[in-house]
């Protein structure tokens, strides 16, 4: 969706959880913008606050203080229904470990976004086929993530964040379960998508190696942001 | 949702094949077990439930038998006096020694006054008895009791004719025939040639207009505390061992209501348990709870409706059979209804795992766990 406003723009967003009586800050008073196009990688150590801090931007949690606008749409006050809503229709993930649906074969993985959604069918189709196509997995629309490696189920994943033309895709550790040379072909993959459709990204990642595959690196260190 | 619920179903044939067999044996056992309790009671008590006289008259001695029961001279004259009965007539029952083809069968032996009193309400072929005719229970038809045969009660040799077949009229689950009161008589007399007069065991009664069965049986209850009047459908309810039977088969049906939602909820508490990793994803990526547990509500109808197809398709073909001397029949009743309570139970049950899904919080799925 191409919007004038930011992809992303997060004031001053603050996350904390209540663990036996006592609050834990995982995310401390972050301000973070994404411009139309961007892609930043998040990069800091386990435990940080980078996938707390990608949750909040994509709808998946509410902050506790704080204000999140994603691409002109102010989301900090909604409800989990209005969340639902707007991480089905605005937003894009590509998670750690669990992504695709087992009993679901690649093709069936993305059409699910549409069956969810906005139920355009022969568009989604249409869509469904293009992107499978481009990331190089017209061969295997048919087969079910077992029958997939590692790479092309995280392909698949990509192409399932973007079958609903989302304005800011959150990519989480996508390269963790990869090896070296697998990682980069996926990390230009997803600069090649993003920026091929104007989308904007953040890639969570502690790994240094692939930041050069984004714009602008941010660092989080005990859910605190450093530019 | 429908999509996503038939995709998975096609995927795990085997788990889904399994749950919709269980189901499907046990509905085939819910319906065979109906009819087997069906027609065990009209073996049993079918004489009773399919006989003209709407009203019985027993005394109280006889606890409901009709063959321990034995209407007095005084008693039948006070029954035919009362201004609420609209016409009487004896009935005499026993069980006899019958050679039929052959063999030798314990028979009961049903004497009826008046047609209108104590014979089959309906036919199946033939026609009504006359003296030294009988109509038989079709279930006996086989062994030697069909149409045009001819039966000899032991000891003493009086023949009988059978003219007629009736359907559902057995007593006791045996060979039943049903003669005019004097060939009963007969029948008695040569088996024992000082019996004498019979007295009738009981009487069939018919109300006088504007007096239902009920009323009439409640009036002549208040005659004597000798008398004990019942309805034709309560006489054979009441009939000793009837309630027994259908209480036993009762439990065996609860057991079955009990283990139909263990069996579709456990199941689909389990699937939900083993696929909430994808149940989380699918929810963290937009797709709303109640779609998630619509996929799972649609998924419970397809395997009670499968199972519950395969169930009575199973049963169909075995509902026209015999069990031993049984005769069993399609319970289109019990189909309904226990498709019913099969769909409650089924839909009803899998809603604890419905639960569970409306449990599952999205941000599960970015911290790499389940969400339960």
């Amino acid at each position: 969706m191409i919007t004038s406003s930011p992809a992303l723009e997060m004031n001053e967003v603050r996350k904390v959880y209540s663990v036996a009586e006592t609050e834990v800050v995982a995310l401390a008073d972050a301000s973070l913008t994404v411009a139309q196009d961007e892609i930043v990688a998040l990069v800091g150590p386990s435990g940080s606050g980078k996938t707390t801090l990608c949750s909040i931007a994509g709808g998946i949690l509410s902050p506790s203080e704080g204000t999140v606008t994603v691409g002109g749409e102010d989301i900090t006050g909604y409800d989990r229904r209005r969340l639902t809503r707007f991480r089905r229709e605005r937003v894009g993930f590509v998670f750690q470990s669990v992504n695709l649906v087992p009993f679901l074969n690649a093709r069936e993985n993305l059409l699910i976004v549409d069956e969810f959604g906005r139920r355009e069918r022969r568009e989604a189709k249409l869509r469904a086929d293009r992107l499978l196509e481009e990331l190089g997995l017209s061969d295997r629309a048919a087969n079910l993530p077992g029958q997939l490696s590692g790479g092309q189920r995280q392909r698949v994943a990509i192409g399932r964040a973007l079958m609903n033309q989302p304005s800011l895709v959150m990519f989480d550790e996508p390269t963790s379960s990869l090896d070296t040379e697998l990682g980069s072909q996926v990390m230009e993959l997803i600069r090649t998508e993003m920026k091929s459709r104007g989308t904007s990204a953040i890639v969570v990642t502690h790994d240094d190696r692939i930041t050069h595959f984004c714009d602008r690196t941010v660092g989080i260190v005990d859910g605190v942001l450093a530019a | 949702m429908i999509f996503l619920a038939l995709a998975e179903m096609l995927r795990a044939k085997a788990r889904f094949g399994l749950v919709i067999s269980a189901i499907a044996m046990l509905i085939f056992l819910i319906l065979f077990q109906q009819s087997l309790q069906a027609g065990l009671l009209t073996s049993f008590v079918g004489a009773i439930r399919n006989q003209s006289a709407p009203v019985l008259v027993y005394t109280v001695d006889g606890q409901r038998v009709i063959q321990g029961s034995v209407v007095t001279p005084d008693l039948e004259a006070a029954v035919r006096a009362d201004p609420a009965v609209a016409a009487a007539g004896r009935i005499g029952q026993g069980t006899f020694t019958v050679r039929a083809d052959g063999e030798r069968f314990d028979t009961s032996i049903i004497g009826f006054e008046s047609p209108a009193l104590g014979a089959p309400t309906s036919l199946l072929r033939g026609r009504l008895p006359e003296l030294g005719e009988v109509v038989a229970s079709e279930a006996s038809a086989a062994s030697g009791f069909d149409l045009g045969e001819v039966v000899t009660v032991e000891p003493g040799g009086y023949t009988l004719t059978v003219v007629g077949l009736a359907r559902d009229v057995q007593l006791n689950a045996g060979p039943t025939l049903f003669t005019p009161y004097d060939s009963y008589v007969e029948a008695v007399r040569s088996v024992n040639p000082d019996a004498g007069d019979p007295l009738p065991n009981v009487l069939g009664v018919s109300p006088v207009l504007g007096t239902s069965d009920e009323q009439l049986a409640a009036t002549l209850n208040e005659i004597s505390l000798d008398i004990d009047a019942l309805p034709r459908n309560v006489a054979a309810d009441e009939t000793p061992g009837v309630a027994q039977v259908r209480q036993s088969f009762q439990v065996i049906f609860l057991l079955y209501g009990l283990v139909i939602p263990c069996v579709t909820g456990l199941f689909f508490l389990i699937i939900t348990f083993q696929k909430s990793r994808a149940l989380t994803l699918l929810h963290a990526i937009g797709a709303s709870s109640s779609r998630l547990v619509g996929s799972l509500l649609v998924q419970a109808l397809a395997v009670v409706t499968f199972g519950f197809a395969i169930g009575v398709a199973l049963y169909t073909p075995v509902s026209s059979q015999r069990l031993g001397g049984i005769p069993l029949r399609f319970e289109t009743e019990a189909v309904i209804v226990w498709g019913v309570v099969l769909l409650v139970l089924g839909l009803g049950s899998s809603l604890v795992a419905a639960r569970r899904v409306l449990a599952i919080e999205p941000a599960s799925a970015a911290s790499g766990g389940s969400g339960r």
